[in-house]
């Protein structure tokens, strides 16, 4: 171990390798070795191997490595390094004279993660958790995110760490974050791998839309932004509440939630999409327990939603879909296909964040437009009424938020390619 | 070679066509909507009857629109694939071979993956829409078929053994270009690419693309049929059978062109599908012996009565979400194939 760090650390702190294959995948040795999950453990190495760096920059072993090293343990040594030049760097420029005081706090997975007091440097993994920082206002801490952080627009100018299931360990290291947001939508391989590096994981995991306001708060509290969380889960509050009020005496709407036509892939009862649904006044038709079922269309047709509702990123899409789809014998027989019933929301609704009520108010104000009607202001939102059978179809836009590239959705279903 | 009884091939294929209709009349039974045997023969009746337009209940529509078209693809697809594994199989005398190990179904997934990312973009009217994915994975089925076909050549003649090592290599290099597409583009249509690498039955299609699946199976099926008697030559090998007056170039390159159509057809509306081709015709063989006279239409046969079983297999499991069938083909199929193979050693 004290042979292998000398020159991969040469080699890490003289250049990246982006193309290596991804660490997570491959188990490091001896990186277990050390406490893994124990941040001060590892972060004590760096500074060492930091420190061997500075010292050590000859290339005697770069000969005889490749035939000792096996190559993970090479790739992981680059990466260690990579982490380890900036947290050197930054150790000696711009830590404060004492040292830094330390917190526990506990992430929704029931973690226990050591952060420092001011958290500073944040990645986030998730399109959600990126919005939920910009919504805090804390995006100047923000200092790198995911190809798929599309919203709000600034986002997209921060620095990529790759897709949410396959992160680049090495540039969320060179970041030198205090802190990295995860969801369900990164692979458990990631924050061990972030765990084994020294930087701590935080994991919001909200089923419901409750939980989701909760998860806001709680995060705020932990990012030290108590006073933007709590205004930002007011409102979301307040609006959701009024939104009750008015669905309060309608029936709910049985609608489908079409994650993918063909096949036909749902929402289960667990997810937040699911109790978003409920509070948009409508009902899945779908009850599953599994997150993503691939549901058998002699169902729907049994069921026969009121509504089948679409979440896309590209206006458009949605109204093609549900043309192509009448035009095939299994799918006319459902009514709501022959008679155009559907609606469209924005993607933000697949996203634990506060966009979120948008999205639910969006639906609502589709599913339910009688609720919505005294507001003048609101009539152009209506898209859809209840059962107008031969009525062309009147697609109204909807509030689409600045320029969306279609990157949204994947990143819902991103979580699952890895879960099958 | 003993001569064919017509009566010993109407014999074989009568008991399989008999079970095929049983399996179907099971499998309209059995769905995630409940229905009674005596609603089934009613409805069924009225249909045989002409009187198909007085089926007016939900589960009669459910019925004829979506669980019937079902089982005829897969019947379809059923039959294609161990059509095209039989034909691989004694074409190329190994066997391992049939449409998967050479690397066609991960053609036509690569092509289906691009189709799915460009279709958006491309403003096609809804009834072209809904076919453009399976037209692309047929022309990827077709490519690669054909790339295969000329990596197996040596010296204008096709090499057995080069033919599925460069099927197998190329299916390896497409499933790695799968792989890097899926983690690099990003599309709201990943959820859908994931299931054409899984197969499955469940996509509805309009009524003509039935009938062009069975015109082209049809069509294949009858032009490897007409060769039946130049494979069981060639299965003593190619020498001899050219020194019998086969002209094996020719058979090889119409029963592969034949078979790949075959394959590429199945591939295009149901993804990748595994080991139907591969043990099916064991199965067949084992069973009816090996003359492919009769063994190309029970093998048909077969492969029907498998698929319509996986597939049902596939609906009615975790009703009412399903399988993807390719997953019940290999659970099913993989340990066949391991007891076959050891029965076969012992």
């Amino acid at each position: 171990m004290r042979i292998g760090r000398g020159p991969a650390t040469v080699i890490g702190s003289n250049s990246r390798k982006p193309g290596h294959p991804p660490l997570a995948q491959r188990p490091a040795p001896f990186a277990r070795k050390g406490e893994a999950g124990s941040p001060r453990v590892s972060r004590g190495a760096f500074f060492v191997s930091g420190g061997i760096s500075r010292r050590n920059r000859g290339g005697f072993l770069k000969k005889f490595l490749p035939s000792r090293l096996h190559p993970a343990a090479f790739a992981v040594l680059a990466v260690l390094t990579c982490a380890a030049a900036p947290a050197y760097a930054q150790s000696a420029t711009h830590s404060s004279p004492e040292p830094p005081a330390f917190r526990e706090v506990a992430d929704e997975l029931g973690r226990t993660i050591r952060i420092p007091q001011q958290v500073r440097r944040i990645v986030s993994l998730s399109p959600s958790s990126t919005e939920t920082i910009y919504a805090l206002g804390l995006q100047d801490r923000l200092v790198g995110d995911t190809d798929y952080c599309d919203y709000p627009a600034d986002a997209q100018k921060k620095t990529k760490v790759g897709g949410a299931t396959n992160p680049s360990l090495e540039v969320i290291a060179s970041l030198h974050p205090d802190l990295v947001l995860v969801t369900k939508l990164n692979r458990l391989e990631t924050t061990q791998s972030l765990a084994e590096l020294g930087i701590p994981s935080y994991a919001t995991d909200p089923h419901t839309v409750a939980d989701i306001l909760s998860s806001i708060k709680t995060l705020a509290d932990v990012l030290g932004a108590p006073e933007a969380g709590a205004s930002v889960v007011e409102d979301m509050q307040r609006r959701l509440d009024d939104l009750q009020r008015r669905l309060r005496d309608l029936p709910p709407k049985r609608a489908l939630f079409v994650v993918w036509a063909q096949p036909l892939i749902s929402t289960g009862q667990h997810t937040f999409l699911a109790d978003a649904l409920r509070r948009a006044g409508a009902v899945s038709i779908v009850n599953s327990s599994q997150d993503w079922p691939q549901v058998n269309l002699e169902e729907v047709a049994r069921l026969q939603p009121d509504f089948l509702v679409f979440a896309e990123s590209q206006p458009g899409n949605a109204s093609r879909e549900v043309q192509k789809l009448g035009t095939l014998p299994g799918w006319k027989i459902v009514h709501a296909v022959r008679d155009h019933r559907y609606a469209v929301i924005s993607d933000a609704v697949n996203r634990p964040a506060p966009r979120i009520v948008s999205a639910i108010e969006e639906l609502a104000r589709q599913l339910h437009p009688e609720a919505f009607a005294e507001k003048a202001g609101d009539t152009k939102k209506e898209t859809e009424k209840e059962n107008p059978p031969a009525r062309p179809l009147a697609f109204a836009p909807f509030s689409w938020n600045p320029p969306h590239s279609p990157h949204g959705h994947s990143s819902s279903t991103g979580g699952c390619l890895c879960g099958r | 070679m003993r001569p064919l009884t017509f009566r010993k091939l109407f014999f074989q294929c009568f008991i399989l066509a008999v079970i095929l209709f049983f399996v179907v009349i099971l499998a309209l039974k059995f769905g995630a909507v409940p229905v009674s045997l005596y609603a089934l023969g009613r409805d069924l009746l009225r249909v045989l009857l002409g009187q198909s337009s007085q089926i007016s209940s939900d589960y009669g529509l459910i019925i004829q629109n979506i669980r019937f078209p079902r089982i005829i693809l897969a019947v379809i697809v059923g039959a294609s694939l161990s059509v095209a594994g039989t034909s691989f199989q004694a074409l190329l005398r190994n066997p391992l071979a049939d449409p998967y190990v050479l690397g066609v179904s991960y053609g036509a997934a690569v092509a289906a993956v691009l189709g799915l990312v460009a279709e958006p973009h491309l403003a096609l009217p809804p009834a072209l829409a809904a076919l453009f994915t399976p037209l692309c994975a047929f022309i990827g089925a077709a490519a690669t078929i054909t790339a295969v076909y000329f990596l197996g050549r040596r010296q204008g003649q096709i090499e057995s053994n080069t033919l599925l090592l460069g099927g197998v290599i190329t299916g390896y290099f497409l499933s790695a270009i799968i792989v890097f597409l899926l983690s690099t583009v990003n599309s709201s249509n990943t959820r859908g690419m994931v299931f054409w690498l899984m197969g499955n039955l469940s996509t509805s299609f309009q009524k003509s693309v039935y009938w062009f699946l069975a015109a082209g199976f049809l069509l294949a099926t009858g032009v490897i049929y007409a060769s039946a008697n130049d494979l069981n030559i060639l299965l003593s090998g190619e020498k001899e059978a050219m020194h019998l007056g086969v002209d094996v170039r020719r058979v090889r390159f119409v029963v592969y062109v034949a078979a790949s159509l075959l394959t590429g057809l199945a591939v295009s509306v149901s993804g990748a599908i595994g080991y139907v081709g591969l043990i099916v015709p064991h199965i067949i063989r084992l069973i009816f012996g090996s003359d492919h006279r009769t063994l190309l239409p029970t093998s048909a046969l077969g492969g029907a009565i498998a698929m319509v079983i996986a597939d049902t297999l596939a609906r009615i499991v975790v009703a009412p979400n399903e399988l993807p069938v390719g997953a019940v083909t290999a659970v099913v199929g993989a340990p066949l194939f391991i007891y076959l193979l050891r029965r076969r050693l012992a």
